[in-house]
């Protein structure tokens, strides 16, 4: 097969909101610019958080300096990405157990940091929210939010394409080469059909996040990244409207966010060599729920949908000595850092943005942006905090009542609801996949919130699968992504089946385990899922297409 | 006080074989349950049993019972007696069955465009079992803006190779969808409603027609069979299969959907009719909350429904409550699997490896053979054999340990079999115990 050539001004190498908003920016600035990922957009730490754009009340007592920056772009956010919000408010309540010094102080830390922070009687909080601990003692408001992470991709790119720019998903950089000091090109590999692409960009900007050392690594940099693995778990209800917060300094369990029909509980901190070590355990699990009990006192009786990881990019700058180089992840900054590979490392080509949350990546965006612009010689100014994304302009805030209200207007009835969980209807789906083109039923699913909700996919997964096999050409067998294939609509179930099951196993048991038993009895007892494999017929079928 | 003669727990095929039985040999029979079972998401056949390699269910079934764990080792016996004595109830229902242990296990197409292994189904899918013979067709046929049944995406799976395990299937498949009346415009559409409407003479006949034409304008026709949705009718089965095989042009046969099952559906029905006409109880609705246990012996059993709490006298408990997912073992945070009604002791593998990595691999998870372990008569013991819990109770179903009913796909005929032989057992016949003394002291109300 051929190799095509492509020549941009810069090459984003990761999908995440990060990777995004820098596409988005330098778009707006007038370069051509192309972003690959390895998987589809928002598959990493980006779509693996617990929902929450940051007031900084959070960040104020330990890290002023990225509380202020949180709630700037917390503002920012509000004006350019309003459809992605949903305003719940947040609120830091103190236990019993919280340190006194600690609460005193947290109203005053907030004012010094610019976040309106006002007390509220403790029986107002109870009232508006009855499945808090009646033995919290004060509560705070903050302008906490939830934030919706594929949906503010999406924009993003979709902005950056109305400005000329290019985004792929499932293509991965396998190779990027030197001509001595400066970097020559790039390979990406597609991951579905194997092609390879040869990428010759005046600049590289490397918004891989916890993966950014290995992208480093292939241009010969060291980059050590510090891995910080986060645990979360999702309910199958929102026991809270508003984001809760526990005021006390970070720890497990201490924060809960409503996200759409469910609410999650995070968040645990371990440092990790590798990662795409995605593993939870059990005891991570039970980890959270005890603590999340000060909070929530019900939690051990409510159902837990799934648990799942994410991992934060936390960079320790090597010249760094001191307990900010201790192994407690926490203790890392959670600020961003740009990494100037030719000043760092004498490597021309190249920069990596590390570090960062999600409620500041439009600030991230901005300063690698900046930074590669002063390479390229250019001083056209970031306009991206002033302007709405594509389809916000005038949207208001998303609310829970959102798409239920759409569809009444429309004249309601379940006939057309493929997911009746997160009420996805079969119009939907048929626009991301006119968007899409050939795609996996997880790229649905991150695309239009199909199988998030509390089935997890069980009673509508077969129905996405079945609309893509109707959608593809009689005859035709495709390579559409990993993990999917529109011609073989019981392969992507199958992948998609075994996928999701990955975040039951630490959470399996009561009626999630039920639960879990009963879609395991639809799959495979009724539906024969695995009954025309090699096993009763003694012929192998290898015709599974990308799936393997 | 009521009192019954025997109590069963739980409406799914175990338990309402066991009341069944007990009804029908004129025992005074309780069967209480806190909702409906497995039947109402389950496909509507008899599962026996089907394992690679092994050519009919009774093979299939020989084979299980060599492992002494598995259930079939104490119920293989019982199971064709079993059998043919529920067919012949549900003939009697008007809801006859097709296929015998001794047939082949065969491929019948399923909603996702797979197939599975059958060979025992009601008459309404039996067409799917008969071998495809050479220039036969078969057409997949559904009602456009159904959302359960997607004519093109189970075609295209069923023209797949190795879909009909390298056996003769159909020469040609092909989806077609056809617009029934007033199906597009309806709000709310789902199987029961598709049932109901089959089961009103007019529009079944405009439906019919419907698909004959479309048969006609597709050049659909010639030897070959049809897959409709497992929707033909409720309550009027018979009638509507009837009309259906007469009046269209292909033969047809009914595919299980997901959840509400249609067919599921009719087995409960059919079993719960024959039930009541033996002069036997079944409520639905009742959560059992408490068993009493004096010197050794079930008593009573205390059940609750709109908050308050009834108590029935009886000496014989059968415990049909299901595996996990029908909430007869129940999974604990700390990695114990309980048996919540009597806490009976449970067999189950380590916390650590209750479930696979991939739960579709063939194989599924460890934990799915977790369950109660009993004695040749159905009696429960612990793990080294000696009699667990109190005397009068019997353990049937996918309660019992040692099967993977998903995988062998034996879990209605350990249910049928394990109730038949647990009624067995009770039965007034039987030198019967003295009547316990009234305990409605114990039960404040």
């Amino acid at each position: 097969m051929g190799e095509r050539m492509l020549t941009p001004d810069v090459l984003v190498i990761g999908g995440g909101a990060t990777g995004a908003g820098l596409l988005r920016d330098l778009a707006r600035r007038g370069l051509r610019c192309l972003l690959v990922d390895r998987s589809d957009f928002g598959t990493g730490t980006s779509g693996r958080y617990h929902g929450l754009l940051h007031s900084g009340g959070r960040y104020v007592s330990k890290d002023p300096s990225a509380a202020r920056e949180c709630i700037v772009e917390n503002q920012v956010l509000r004006r350019i990405a309003a459809g992605c919000i949903e305003d719940t408010g947040g609120i830091f309540v103190a236990t019993p157990d919280d340190p006194d010094d600690y609460v005193d102080a947290f109203p005053g830390a907030c004012a010094a940091a610019g976040i309106d922070c006002d007390e509220i009687p403790v029986t107002e909080t109870l009232r508006r929210e009855p499945a808090l601990s009646p033995a919290i003692r004060r509560a705070f408001r903050v302008p906490d939010a939830a934030l919706e992470p594929w949906q503010l991709i999406e924009a993003n790119l979709a902005d950056a394409r109305a400005h000329g720019a290019d985004a792929w998903p499932y293509q991965r950089v396998v190779a990027i080469q030197r001509d001595g000091r400066r970097i020559s090109g790039v390979t990406v590999r597609d991951e579905r059909s194997g092609a390879s692409t040869r990428v010759v960009p005046r600049m590289i900007a490397s918004a891989a996040g916890a993966w950014a050392g290995q992208v480093a690594a292939l241009a010969g940099v060291e980059l050590m990244m510090s891995p910080g693995k986060g645990t979360m778990i999702v309910y199958n209800q929102r026991m809270t409207d508003t984001v809760v917060n526990r005021c006390h300094p970070p720890g497990d369990g201490d924060i809960m966010v409503p996200v759409h029909t469910v609410a999650i509980l995070g968040t645990t901190e371990e440092l990790v060599e590798d990662p795409d070590d995605d593993e939870t355990s059990s005891d991570e699990v039970q980890a959270l729920i005890n603590e999340g009990e000060a909070l929530f006192p019900a939690l051990r009786r409510m159902r837990v949908l799934r648990a799942y990881t994410g991992v934060r990019p936390l960079y320790r700058d090597p010249a760094v000595q001191g307990p900010e180089a201790s192994d407690d992840g926490r203790a890392i900054s959670r600020s961003h850092i740009i990494l100037d590979h030719e000043a760092r490392d004498g490597v021309e080509g190249l920069i990596s943005i590390v570090g960062g949350k999600l409620t500041t990546y439009r600030l991230m965006a901005e300063q690698a942006a900046n930074a590669v612009c002063a390479k390229l010689g250019m001083s056209e100014p970031c306009t991206t905090a002033g302007e709405p994304l594509p389809g916000m302009g005038d949207s208001r805030a998303h609310w829970l009542g959102h798409r239920l209200a759409e569809h009444e207007d429309r004249g309601g009835g379940d006939a057309d609801l493929i997911c009746e969980c997160e009420m996805v209807t079969r119009a939907m789906l048929e626009r991301f996949l006119d968007r899409r083109g050939p795609c996996s039923i997880d790229d649905i699913r991150r695309g239009t919130r199909l199988g998030m909700g509390p089935c997890q996919g069980g009673f509508c997964t077969f129905r996405a699968a079945a609309i893509m096999a109707e959608r593809a050409p009689d005859g035709h067998t495709d390579r559409a992504a990993p993990g999917g294939s529109a011609s073989d609509p019981e392969g992507a179930l199958s992948t998609f089946l075994n996928e999701r099951s990955k975040g039951t196993r630490a959470v399996a048991w009561g009626r999630q385990l039920q639960e879990l038993w009963m879609v395991t009895g639809i799959y495979v007892g009724v539906m024969g899922l695995e009954g025309s494999s090699s096993e009763h017929g003694g012929e192998a079928t290898e015709d599974h297409g990308a799936v393997s | 006080m009521p009192s019954a003669d025997a109590v069963v727990v739980g409406a799914g095929l175990a338990g309402l074989s066991a009341t069944l039985a007990l009804a029908e040999a004129g025992a005074r029979v309780h069967l209480l349950a806190k909702g409906h079972a497995s039947t109402h998401w389950a496909s509507g056949g008899l599962d026996v049993a089907a394992l690679p390699r092994a050519v009919t269910v009774r093979e299939a079934v020989a084979r299980l019972a060599d492992d002494a764990r598995h259930p079939y080792a104490i119920l293989s016996d019982a199971l064709p007696p079993a059998l043919e004595w529920i067919r012949g109830m549900l003939q009697h229902e008007g809801l006859p069955y097709v296929g015998t242990i001794d047939g082949p296990v065969v491929p019948v197409p399923t909603s996702i465009g797979a197939t599975r292994p059958a060979a025992i189904l009601p008459a309404a899918q039996a067409a799917a079992l008969r071998p495809w013979e050479p220039g036969e067709r078969l057409v997949v046929c559904g009602p456009g803006g159904f959302k359960d049944y997607w004519p093109h995406a189970i075609a295209r799976g069923l023209r797949r190779a190795g879909a009909w395990w390298g056996s003769a299937g159909p020469e040609r498949v092909d989806p077609l969808v056809v617009e029934l009346p007033g199906v597009r415009d309806r709000l709310n559409l789902d199987a029961i409603e598709l049932a109901r409407l089959f089961e009103e003479p007019g529009w079944r006949c405009d439906a019919f027609a419907a698909i004959r034409r479309a048969l006609i304008i597709g050049g659909l026709d010639g030897p070959g069979r049809m897959a409709l949705p497992a929707v033909l009718g409720l309550d009027d089965h018979a009638a509507v299969l009837a009309e259906a095989t007469s009046e269209l042009p292909l033969e047809p046969f009914e595919v299980p959907l997901t959840p509400p099952s249609v067919p599921g559906l009719r087995l409960y029905r059919a079993l719960r009719a024959a039930i009541v006409r033996a002069g036997g109880r079944v409520q639905i609705g009742q959560a059992v909350v408490r068993i009493g246990v004096r010197d050794g012996r079930i008593v009573e059993v205390a059940m609750e429904a709109a908050a308050r709490q009834f108590v029935v006298r009886t000496d014989m408990l059968i415990m049909a409550t299901g595996g996990i997912a029908g909430g007869g073992l129940v999974g604990h945070p700390d990695g114990t699997l309980r048996e919540p009604l009597l806490d009976l002791p449970v067999e189950a593998p380590p916390a650590m490896s209750w479930l696979a990595r991939e739960p579709l691999a063939a194989g599924g998870h460890p934990l799915e053979a977790a369950g109660i372990r009993s004695d040749a008569e159905l009696r429960p013991v612990d793990a080294s054999g000696r009699p667990a819990g109190p005397a009068g109770v019997r353990i049937c179903g996918s309660l019992l340990a040692g099967q993977r009913y998903l995988r062998e796909r034996c879990g209605d005929g350990v249910a049928v079999a394990s109730g038949w032989l647990a009624a067995g057992a009770h039965r007034p016949s039987a030198p019967r115990r003295d009547a316990p003394q009234s305990l409605a002291g114990e039960v404040a109300g």
